[in-house]
């Protein structure tokens, strides 16, 4: 028995060291892409020592505007990290086997989304070293009563999660064993509906503040999902189309189309629950819309959201038009339509919902919120370090798949590096 | 979905790598280390330099700072020695010696504040008051009071004005009236904190543990009546204005990345005295009190007055702030 | 060229580039925190709380100079002084107190010394309903007529409290109404404010603001010192 156990954490090691070296092997492509990513991950996380050292006033946010870009990236990434698990239900759903090995792109994509919010989430804290206090029972988590609480427990849980199912479906094709169904499969189910309450638990965050009305709103939570699922499976289809450009691994377009029948009816329920949004503030007015006028149209002369709004808007439209029409159905109009889409979505869900919920701040004051060279790099360094992860889970998990990593070409005697 | 074997054996990778694109086990050739140390060292100096503005953190925590139990969970033995801590920073920091204590509420004691609206004349007294009173930072600038210059008529606060500056108040056709935490009895604050660094005391007082605070802002996003503030920067308090009687939960120096608050001044109500804004108001347009005491002047004044605003009443916040107007 | 090739190349330059960037984080060139405005300190006067006046009674328990109370100094004894008015029935003060401002109430109604005080005994105040009153008791005098004011004043609702809420503690501080108003000018004028706030980042105020009225445009640098 213990012989047993001393095996499999030996082939254990042997697969993460493995995976591990593969990383750090590539052609000149390769090398180029990850030099520029570490590049920018290294101007991001200089920024954030200066950020760590002076105070979030080297940011762009104050009292009135106190959350800006780390918070608005990390409700856009919450989305992605939802969607991604949204190619599990075609598969296991409906038996897909066309996508089946995709779910793992698909899982590891949320994998690295995750990375990146909890990223955003601590860079956005006043004083990170007190991390320990949301931990349960060491510290003193406020569940059930703050939805941070449960943002903080679904986060980490999702991202377990994933990291499981992907991990062992990649060891077992790894030592060409059959995954036993009950290692997972419950799992997957429950990634299923666990990726829609992150989400959820995301726009609970701001529908359950009464003091800003902008954010009070049933409408928000089915609207996060809606862009989610518009957005998150383009950045796949994206991905997707490079993984099969930049490796032998074939992916079929079948399986690109499925994806773009999800971009298509998520993308029409979004435009459809903005008309909705629309049409409940404008017709009946009130106090209560000024932040909705503030984006759309400009308050009191204040109107910097204006044009990134309206842009937002065209984009989305112009992408559910021609997602409808069949010409999206060629890759070249399908790849413009995913990114008019993940632009407008980042737009509207990121700074087009956190930064008018601050305008007029309760008070009726009007500061605008522009973000500082400081906070850019290091949104540009976390979105850096995540492409970096996913390159490196894709990396790992391509050779696997394809069979070239795999327990069969172990060198037998090989000291691992 | 794998098909043909990998084109890379035809491409010329290099004898350092195989078909899988894995390294050649029996060792990589000089071409190649040299290569990659000279990435891998000039990245670590990148990675190293990156760092450097770490050097420039000030107070960086103590381990008996990073390990300080929440205030609830502190013996009073521990809290002794919290104090004494605090006391050493700020001798350090300021040069005076301050006396820093934690007073509990007070049994039958729930305090509520009354503002007449027709007596204010937006002087900010109250305002700079505070700010002296509880070491609040004057650059960035930290006012726990907000004064709004209303026009007559209407609460619409969209039409409110911050920034008066006239040269003398008030000006014809205003009103007055001076925002500040309203120590709700539903507070929004208390329910969204993640860690219970914010929390309603038996006396009414919503406080805050300062090193408790993780610095997350969703209190601040909560409140409707943006009575929380933030320390973007380490506060900077000018020596000759530190007011040295200081409490745990309100008016000892704050550090950076915690949020701090109107606490009703309880270093001096937990002590029987009244808020600074109260003593320094020139129109005696604040009163405060306990309201549990039928003969205490904001007693008489629920009782006796017609005309009651507590702000935002629809959000349901219960807020112990009211304002009237003499009828 | 070769892929091995290629790679070195783009090894080499990534190494270049980690070289200068080390560099220019060390050379700190960007992404410094900017110094914040220098926020002036408030005038201390905006903090001190003590009334503008003194009443009698003060003056009397803190044994200040009374001299400007003794009527009988310059006024005889049983003789009334004689009140001048002008051709629209408006007193004229004479010149002996020409640092009285009369504004007692709207229109002039309440422009007339023996309203308040005793001609017959400048040391005493005469009440409407026949009482009289010691210099002391001034606030009794002001409440024959304010009711309603009088009454908030005597539970607390009027004017300035300080001290301690808590009388078991200590003693609370009532002010007479002669130490905020005066008597023969009461309504308040208006006083310089303190400065408005400073926000930390900049205001940025458009040129027209729509429906705000009574605003200046652009941001204060404030008139205070």
């Amino acid at each position: 028995m213990i012989r047993r156990i001393q095996t499999a954490v030996r082939n254990y090691c042997v697969f993460l060291g493995r995976c591990a070296r593969i990383a750090f092997v590539g052609d000149w492509r390769y090398y180029a892409w990850m030099g520029v990513l570490t590049v920018i991950s290294l101007l991001g996380l200089n920024a954030y020592c200066r950020q760590f050292a002076d105070g979030l006033v080297v940011t762009g946010m104050c009292d009135q505007v106190s959350w800006g870009v780390y918070i608005a990236n990390f409700t856009f990434l919450v989305g992605v990290a939802a969607a991604a698990v949204m190619m599990v239900i075609p598969v296991y759903i409906y038996d897909n086997e066309e996508l089946h090995d995709l779910v793992i792109f698909g899982e590891l994509l949320a994998v690295a989304a995750i990375i990146m919010c909890l990223a955003f989430v601590t860079v956005d804290l006043g004083r990170p070293d007190r991390f320990w206090h949301l931990i349960p029972g060491i510290g003193q988590l406020n569940f059930p009563a703050s939805m941070l609480s449960w943002d903080v427990i679904v986060l980490n849980g999702y991202l377990l999660l994933n990291v499981y199912i992907c991990g062992y479906l990649l060891i077992c094709r790894y030592q060409n064993k059959k995954p036993a169904v009950w290692f997972y499969i419950p799992f997957v189910f429950i990634a299923i509906v666990w990726a829609v309450s992150i989400h959820t638990v995301t726009a609970f965050l701001y529908v359950g503040l009464g003091g800003r009305p902008f954010w009070n709103q049933a409408i928000i939570g089915p609207r996060f999902l809606a862009s989610a699922f518009t957005a998150g499976p383009a950045l796949i289809i994206l991905a997707l189309q490079v993984i099969r450009s930049v490796t032998q691994y074939h992916i079929s377009d079948k399986a690109l189309l499925t994806l773009r029948g999800i971009v298509q009816v998520s993308m029409i329920i979004n435009v459809f629950l903005l008309m909705c949004e629309v049409f409940t503030e404008f017709y009946a007015g009130g106090l209560h819309i000024a932040s909705s006028k503030y984006l759309y149209l400009g308050l009191h002369g204040y109107h910097a959201l204006v044009p990134w709004i309206w842009t937002a808007i065209t984009f989305n439209l112009t992408a559910m038009v021609l997602l409808v029409l069949p010409v999206s159905r060629s890759l070249k109009w399908l790849n413009l339509t995913c990114v008019l889409c993940i632009t407008g979505i980042w737009i509207e869900k990121g700074m087009g919902l956190v930064i008018p919920g601050f305008i007029p701040t309760p008070l009726g004051q009007i500061v605008e919120y522009s973000p500082s060279i400081n906070e850019t790099l290091v949104c540009f360094g976390i979105w850096a370090f995540g492409l970096l992860c996913y390159t490196v889970f894709l990396r790992m998990s391509v050779p696997i798949l394809q069979g070239e990593l795999s327990m069969a070409n172990e060198r037998r005697g090989t000291v691992p590096r | 979905m794998t098909d043909q074997p990998s084109n890379e054996s035809r491409r010329d990778v290099g004898p350092e790598r195989e078909a899988g694109g894995e390294p050649n086990p029996e060792g990589m050739s000089r071409r190649s280390f040299l290569r990659t140390s000279a990435v891998f060292g000039t990245g670590l100096a990148a990675l190293a330099a990156g760092l450097a503005p770490l050097l420039d953190v000030k107070n960086f925590p103590s381990l008996q700072q990073f390990m300080q139990k929440y205030y609830k969970e502190m013996t009073p033995e521990e809290m002794a020695v919290v104090l004494k801590r605090i006391e050493n920073e700020v001798e350090r920091q300021y040069g005076i010696r301050p006396h820093v204590r934690d007073l509990k509420p007070m049994d039958g004691v729930e305090f509520v504040y009354c503002l007449n609206l027709t007596r204010c004349i937006g002087c900010r007294k109250c305002v700079h008051a505070c700010v002296a009173e509880n070491n609040q930072s004057r650059s960035p600038e930290i006012q726990y009071i907000r004064v709004l210059q209303m026009e007559n008529g209407s609460l619409d606060m969209e039409k409110a004005v911050h920034d008066y500056d006239p040269a003398k108040v008030p000006e014809k056709g205003h009103f007055y009236m001076p925002v500040q935490c309203q120590q709700c009895k539903n507070p929004p604050c208390v329910k969204v904190c993640p860690v219970h660094a914010t929390w309603q005391e038996p006396d009414g007082i919503t406080v805050i543990d300062y090193d408790w605070c993780i610095g997350c802002r969703y209190c601040e996003a909560a409140c409707p009546y943006w009575a929380r503030r933030f320390n973007f920067a380490k506060p900077s308090i000018p020596k000759d204005r530190i007011n040295p009687e200081m409490d745990y939960l309100s008016n000892r120096p704050r550090s950076q990345g915690v949020m701090e608050k109107c606490h009703f001044c309880l270093q001096r109500t937990r002590a029987g005295r009244y808020p600074a804004c109260v003593e320094v108001c020139p129109t005696g347009t604040r009163k405060f009190g306990n309201i549990l005491d039928p003969n205490s002047e904001v007693s008489y004044i629920l009782k006796t007055k017609k005309v009651f605003i507590q702000l935002k009443e629809e959000l349901g916040t219960s807020p112990r702030f009211f304002y009237y107007f003499d009828v | 060229m070769k892929d091995s090739t290629k790679t070195s190349i783009v090894m080499y330059a990534l190494a270049v580039v980690f070289l200068v960037l080390a560099g220019a984080f060390l050379s700190r060139g960007w992404g410094q925190t900017p110094a914040l405005q220098p926020i002036p300190l408030v005038d201390s006067e905006f903090l001190k709380t003590a009334t503008v006046r003194t009443s009698y009674a003060e003056l009397v328990s803190s044994k200040a100079d009374l001299s400007d109370f003794d009527c009988y100094g310059c006024h005889e004894k049983g003789k009334p002084p004689i009140l001048r008015f002008d051709e629209k029935h408006n007193l004229i003060v004479p010149e002996e107190h020409k640092d009285i401002v009369m504004g007692h109430g709207r229109n002039n109604r309440n422009n007339l010394c023996t309203n308040c005080h005793d001609e017959n005994n400048l040391e005493l105040f005469q009440t409407r309903d026949g009482r009289e009153l010691k210099f002391s008791e001034s606030t009794e005098l002001c409440g024959s007529c304010h009711g309603p004011t009088y009454r908030d004043w005597a539970a607390g609702a009027h004017g300035r409290t300080s001290g301690y809420w808590n009388r078991e503690m200590g003693p609370i501080t009532r002010k007479d109404c002669v130490s905020c108003h005066n008597p023969h000018s009461p309504k308040f004028p208006g006083r310089q404010p303190a400065p408005p706030p400073h926000t930390l980042r900049p205001l940025n105020k458009p040129a027209h603001e729509g429906e705000r009225e009574g605003e200046h445009e652009g941001e204060h640098e404030g008139k205070h010192d």
